[in-house]
């Protein structure tokens, strides 16, 4: 099936006119399917960090959301071991008039704002709230270890 | 043989009376084949026999008992009369009317059978047997010659042989009786047709049941057959001593089984004195053809009717025909007797060499195709003749370019005449030839040279001269005999060719034929074939003298109805006759066209000479009077009634005592206009055309052949086209070769199209090789559509439970039983593709009717800025944003949708937040949300619920002529004065609606003017269609088929009328597909497609005709990948049968086979 017009339209803006510190490009084979790398956001444990990830757009899109995955080890609660992120505008919150751009803003917004009060990984989640000096030194070890190239 | 027991205590009642009264029952039926004169009532026991079954389905019941009326009339000769009563009491009190003769009077023969009654008493014989005594024959002499066995030559058979021993049985000289066994013995294995029960076989109430029984069963085995041939010889006194050898007797037998031929004064040439078992013995045999063989042979000569549940009878009927013609052409070539002129006579040669081979092979392939040959015979007449075998391609060839030059030499070069002072209208060149060939096949005179030519399947034979004493008397006149190799009848009369048609087909394909130029020229333009009947009407004005021929041959035809209403309305013409000829017209046409002629009819004619009467609604005149007064004036009675009408009345006329007059009446001539509608010959409204009485039959129609061969055969029986108006006929020498792949059926019927089709098209050119009809371009165009992913959701989930319903049935083989539910599910497919709406319910509350305040939902920017301020006083942003978005409608142009990221073309604004949207966009993720569970949101702010019908689409209109446009919102005085306006969304469009409503858009913007027509087959369609329409704010009127006539003619002449705005014309397809003359418009949309293409393109042509000044544009919508791809397929196919049956004279050569191929597939397919 021909791409929509809409996935051509943006792959060309993001291309065109890239978000600071994000990058994503479309594979050659499959144009639905990006390698997206974020810049972990100043101030946060990930500063420095350049983080992996992959990002689909199934056939329902933009009816449905995107689907997205972090590739690069990531210690935050709501990004399991998995790479799976919970996001709201990526399950129930979703929105047609919402764009590939909007949804890695808000990615390396949650970057910046870890939520454990909505843990995706419970562990991570229960070390943020008990201890968020050592679980900020956790991630930032992580990303040292993980997201630096 | 256990039957000859029961027989045995009444042997010799029934072997005594069995022969002559055979005879007699069976030429007074001939006379009511051939019947033509009328009798005057008689009390005889052989009325009985009397029935008019012998073409109407509705007949078959009938038709299957007969038995018991022959019984019936056996008991009658024994004495017994009561019983008759009871059984069929309405035949007493019928008039005789029915029982004419032309040969002979009835009565006379059937007082001839008493003296054969009183000789039987002589001879008791020993086995039932059929005698052909020399006595008997001579009871009869001075009686009529019909009924005289006729000398036809004799002939030696040199090997017959004895079945006994000893001296004194016979001697050389002596003579020789031919003689059967009782045909009783042979019981159904006799090639009895479903006529032939009514033979009045001797019989007996016993065996009635078993014999019925086993009638209606399959062909018995063929062990049965041998032991009927059987033919034994003889001596005077009846002692048997000697059979004929199996290679005769195969025939002889036959011959006396159908009581054709007498063999009297035969003798033996030569035989041992003492015979011994299988002695040869010569035997010369001479042969009498009896009276009987002259009527009809039962089958052929009625054409009895057909029906589904009556398949098996028709093979029968075809063997009996098939064993009797071989049996015919193997004593013609005994006796080397040949036929003076007809079918055969070139290739005797070829039947002296090949005849037995041939005659072998005519019976072994009886069902097999049979070829043509054109020969010529009188004056350049060509006709048609049965090969019997080899015939090959380069002959054919021949034929086929003879054909062609004769046919284009009557299409061209055909004589104009001009039509009475009364006819007030000019016509063109190609009118006045259609006038020139209609009268001639009208009139009798003209046709004279036809009235020599023989018909093409017959052929003619001379009675040899009988030798008396050896000396043949040469002084005698020359007796004539007619044989038809085809069908096996036999007849004295001579078998004109097309003797019982007046009339024909016009074929005015596209019925455009119309323009007429005369003293008002352009404006006034008509419908061609309106004009050209009436010129017809106005020239072939005088009333027909009463011929009892013509009487009797009507009375044949109203043989369909029940017995007691024919002789009813007998009863009225009688009374009638005496006055004058039938001298009015009916025209039957669709309810929607009778206005139309109404109107042309009186253009046409001066004032006073034609007085037109449309015969429909509720007050219809009684027609009782209509000849009588019609005598007074000087005008002409034509009465314009639909079929619809017609079919009424005669359902009405065949309750018991319901009478109708139009079926008493006696047309002078019957036009049938858009004649297809009859041609399924079982429906309703067929049975009715069938039950007219009329002495000129016209069909005029665009598609002879609408669906399949047989259409065409509808037409021919109302036209009474023998012998092609005989179903079983056609259904033998048409339709079985063509299911056979057989290219031989399509040249069958392109020659009786030549001779009674007359084919007016509009791109035929004339003797001057100028087109007849200048018409402007016609442009068609298909525009295939996507369907958005809603509506194919819709339509795969209907599309795979139909195919899986399908499936199942198609794998238990009940395809066939449940063909209507099939169908139906067809039906639902097609409407999917038109509009969702149209196979869901739309309970919710999104529908196909608009629940706004106004019937187009425009709502007016004001009343919603008011809204938003009331509602939304808390947050002041949003109604600040919202006031913004009103405020900028007319400039934002180009904001883009933010879920295609495209500019919007026509965007939505989602109250009350006011964010825009594509419409498609926004109405395809609210039906995403709704599926998934979810309340569905303004995709931007989250705000929700959102509903469909709450959606205001914004509305702009482009373009220079904004100004007129605006006048056409005429009520919404507030809205049209801004270029945009809000409407509300509360009408789901489709994607084929859509399209309409775009294309009307770029047409306005091109012509302001437009005049457009909009064709569907659903009616709810054209509802949805003139919702969209409304809500574009245009004139649009309707035309189908709910509508009375009234509204019909209003819906028209509004459309028609002059006005300074765009107009649309939305019409059912099959109410205002033909006919009609929309010529103010040019612009066709086929919103869906029909089975076949002819009755789109008749559609097309309301507009594409003459008087059309513009280029015709045409569109059709389909919707890819969907069922429409397979209707065009199928479409195609179909216009190759049509094309193939009408190639005709342009092209010579054969059939192509890629069109015979289409052919196949639609057979196999469907």
């Amino acid at each position: 099936m021909a791409l929509p017009k809409r996935i051509i339209k943006e792959t060309e803006r993001l291309v065109a006119d890239p978000a600071p510190g994000i990058t994503a490009a479309p594979h050659e084979d499959n144009l639905r399917y990006f390698d997206v790398t974020i810049q972990g956001p100043d101030g946060s444990p990930f500063q420095q960090g350049v983080f992996h990830l992959e990002l689909f757009l199934p056939e329902e899109y933009p009816m449905s959301p995107p689907k997205v995955r972090f590739l690069t080890k990531i210690y935050h609660p709501n990004i399991d071991k998995l790479g799976r992120i919970c996001l709201d505008i990526l399950k129930d919150k979703w929105s047609p008039a919402l764009q590939i751009r909007t949804v890695l803003l808000s990615i390396q917004a949650l970057l910046s704002a870890p939520n454990p009060d909505d843990p995706l990984a419970t562990d991570v989640a229960k070390h943020y709230k008990e201890d968020e000096k050592d679980a900020q030194r956790v991630s930032k070890e992580w990303t040292e270890k993980y997201a630096s190239n | 043989m256990t039957y000859d027991q029961d027989f045995q205590p009444r042997g010799g009642l029934f072997f005594a009376g069995s022969d002559d009264e055979d005879d007699d029952v069976n030429s007074t039926r001939a006379q009511i084949g051939v019947s033509v004169q009328p009798a005057p009532p008689s009390g005889s026991p052989h009325e009985k026999r009397l029935f008019f079954a012998d073409s109407d389905e509705e007949e078959i019941p009938r038709f299957q008992t007969p038995r018991p009326i022959a019984i019936n009339s056996e008991l009658v000769m024994n004495g017994d009369d009561g019983e008759s009563d009871l059984e069929i009491p309405s035949f007493e009190e019928v008039p005789r009317a029915s029982s004419v003769s032309s040969i002979s009077s009835g009565p006379d023969s059937l007082r001839s059978s008493s003296p054969a009654l009183g000789h039987s008493g002589d001879e008791p014989p020993v086995k039932k047997r059929r005698l052909s005594p020399p006595s008997k024959v001579q009871a009869r002499t001075g009686q009529a010659s019909s009924d005289h066995p006729t000398y036809l030559g004799s002939f030696l058979v040199g090997n017959a042989w004895s079945t006994v021993r000893g001296k004194g049985y016979i001697k050389p000289g002596d003579t020789v009786r031919i003689e059967r066994d009782d045909p009783d013995d042979f019981k159904s294995g006799l090639p009895i047709s479903g006529k032939g029960k009514k033979k009045a076989l001797p019989d007996n109430g016993k065996k009635k049941q078993l014999t019925l029984g086993a009638m209606l069963k399959s062909q018995p085995p063929k062990t049965t057959k041998k032991a009927d041939t059987v033919v034994r010889l003889t001596n005077d006194r009846g002692f048997e001593f000697g059979r004929l050898p199996q290679h005769v007797s195969s025939w002889i037998s036959r011959l006396l089984d159908f009581r054709i031929v007498d063999f009297k004064g035969s003798t033996v040439v030569d035989c041992p004195a003492t015979l011994h078992s299988g002695a040869d013995l010569i035997v010369s045999l001479s042969v009498y053809v009896r009276a009987s063989a002259f009527k009809p042979p039962s089958t052929s000569a009625e054409g009895s009717p057909k029906t589904m549940f009556n398949q098996g009878q028709e093979t029968q009927d075809e063997q009996t025909l098939r064993e009797r013609k071989s049996a015919l052409l193997s004593l013609f070539e005994a006796v080397n007797l040949r036929p003076c002129r007809g079918a055969h006579v070139q290739d005797s040669g070829n039947m002296e060499n090949g005849s037995d081979d041939m005659t072998k092979k005519l019976t072994q392939h009886p069902g097999g195709a049979k070829k043509k040959k054109i020969e010529i015979v009188g004056d350049g007449e060509e006709v048609e003749v049965e090969e019997g075998e080899e015939l090959s391609d380069n002959e054919l060839d021949v034929i086929y370019k003879k054909r062609s030059s004769r046919a284009q030499k009557n299409d061209q070069s055909m004589t104009e005449m001009d039509p009475p002072n009364t006819f007030t209208l000019t016509l063109r060149g190609y009118q006045k030839q259609a006038l020139m060939w209609m009268h001639s096949k009208e009139s009798s005179e003209i046709s004279a040279r036809e009235a020599v030519s023989m018909h093409p399947l017959w052929s003619e034979y001379a009675f040899p001269a009988e030798p008396q004493d050896g000396v043949i008397d040469l002084t005698e006149a020359e007796k004539l005999f007619y044989f038809n190799p085809y069908s096996g009848e036999l007849s004295l009369d001579f078998p004109k060719a097309e003797r019982k048609l007046k009339g024909g087909i016009l074929a005015v394909r596209p019925c455009n034929l119309c323009a007429v130029i005369g003293a008002d020229s352009f404006v006034s333009v008509g419908m061609g074939k309106t004009i050209m009947l009436s010129a017809l009407i106005h020239t072939n004005r005088d009333p027909e003298p009463i011929l009892p021929d013509d009487t009797a041959r009507d009375l044949a035809r109203t043989r369909q109805l029940k017995l007691d209403n024919v002789f009813r309305s007998r009863a009225l013409g009688q009374r009638k006759k005496p006055t004058k000829g039938p001298s009015a017209t009916l025209i039957v046409a669709p309810t929607s066209l009778l206005s139309q002629w109404h109107e042309e009819l009186q253009r046409s004619s001066a004032p006073g000479t034609l007085s037109v009467t449309v015969w429909h609604g509720q007050n219809r005149l009684n027609l009782d009077g209509i000849e009588d007064d019609s005598m007074d004036d000087a005008s002409i009675t034509v009465i314009i009634t639909s079929y619809g009408v017609l079919a009424s009345e005669h359902s009405k006329l065949l309750k018991s005592g319901g009478q109708s007059s139009i079926f008493q009446v006696e047309w002078l001539r019957v036009i049938l206009d858009e004649a297809h509608h009859c041609k399924s010959r079982t429906s309703k409204t067929a049975r009715a055309v069938y039950a007219l009485r009329a002495r000129r039959r016209w069909a005029v129609t665009g598609t002879p052949i609408v669906n399949k061969l047989e259409d065409l055969h509808s037409l021919l029986q109302f036209l009474e086209y023998t012998p092609w108006s005989l179903y079983s006929f056609f259904r033998s020498f048409i339709t079985l070769p063509f299911l056979a792949r057989d290219p031989k059926a399509i040249e069958i019927v392109q020659v009786i199209l030549e001779s009674i089709l007359l084919r007016r098209e509009k791109n035929m050119r004339d003797n001057s090789g100028k087109r007849i009809i200048e018409l402007p371009a016609k442009e068609v165009t298909v525009d295939t559509l996507q369907f958005t992913f809603a509506e194919q959701k819709i339509y795969d989930s209907i599309y795979n439970a139909a195919k899986r319903n399908f499936d199942q049935l198609n794998a238990k083989g009940l395809v066939g039983k449940n063909y209507t539910h099939i169908l139906a599910m067809i039906m639902r497919l097609r409407r999917a593709v038109l509009h969702p709406d149209l196979v869901t319910d739309t309970s919710d509350g999104i529908g196909t009717k608009p629940s706004g305040h106004s019937k187009d939902g425009v709502i007016d920017v004001d009343t919603l800025m008011n809204d938003i301020s009331e509602h939304d006083l808390s947050s002041g942003s949003k109604a600040a944003y919202a006031e913004s978005v009103l405020a900028n409608l007319d400039t934002s142009n180009d904001a883009e949708c933010p879920i295609c990221l495209d500019v919007m073309q026509t965007p939505s604004i989602i109250p009350p937040c006011m964010h825009q949207c594509c419409k498609e966009c926004i109405i395809s993720y609210l039906a995403t949300c709704t599926d998934k569970g979810e309340v569905p949101r303004c995709p931007t702010c989250s705000q929700g619920p959102v509903k469909e019908q709450d959606l205001i689409e914004v509305l702009r209109s482009s373009g220079q002529d904004s100004p007129h446009q605006e006048s056409t919102g005429d009520e919404k005085e507030g809205t049209s004065t801004s270029e945009v306006f809000l409407r509300r969304n509360d009408f789901r469009s489709s994607t084929k609606l859509d399209a309409l409503v775009q294309n009307l858009r770029r047409l306005r913007d091109q012509d302001p003017y437009f005049r457009a027509i909009v064709f569907s087959q659903f009616t709810s369609f054209l509802s949805l269609i003139s919702v969209a329409l409304d809500r574009e704010r245009l004139s649009w009127y309707r035309f189908d088929g709910s509508m009375d006539l009234k509204k019909r003619n209003a819906a028209i002449s509004e459309f028609k009328q002059n006005e300074r705005k765009p107009k649309v014309l939305i019409v059912s397809l099959k109410a205002g597909g033909v006919g009609l003359n929309l010529t103010s418009a040019n612009h066709v949309f086929m919103m869906d497609c029909w089975w076949n293409a002819a009755t789109e393109n008749q559609a097309i042509d309301r507009v594409h005709r003459i008087g059309q000044e513009k280029t015709v544009y045409v569109k059709h919508f389909i919707v890819d990948h969907t069922i429409e791809g397979r209707i065009l397929q199928i479409q195609k196919r179909k216009t190759a049968i049509v094309k193939e049956a009408f190639r005709g004279s342009d092209k010579s050569g054969k059939a192509n086979p890629e069109s015979l191929e289409n052919l196949k597939v639609i057979f196999s397919d469907n």
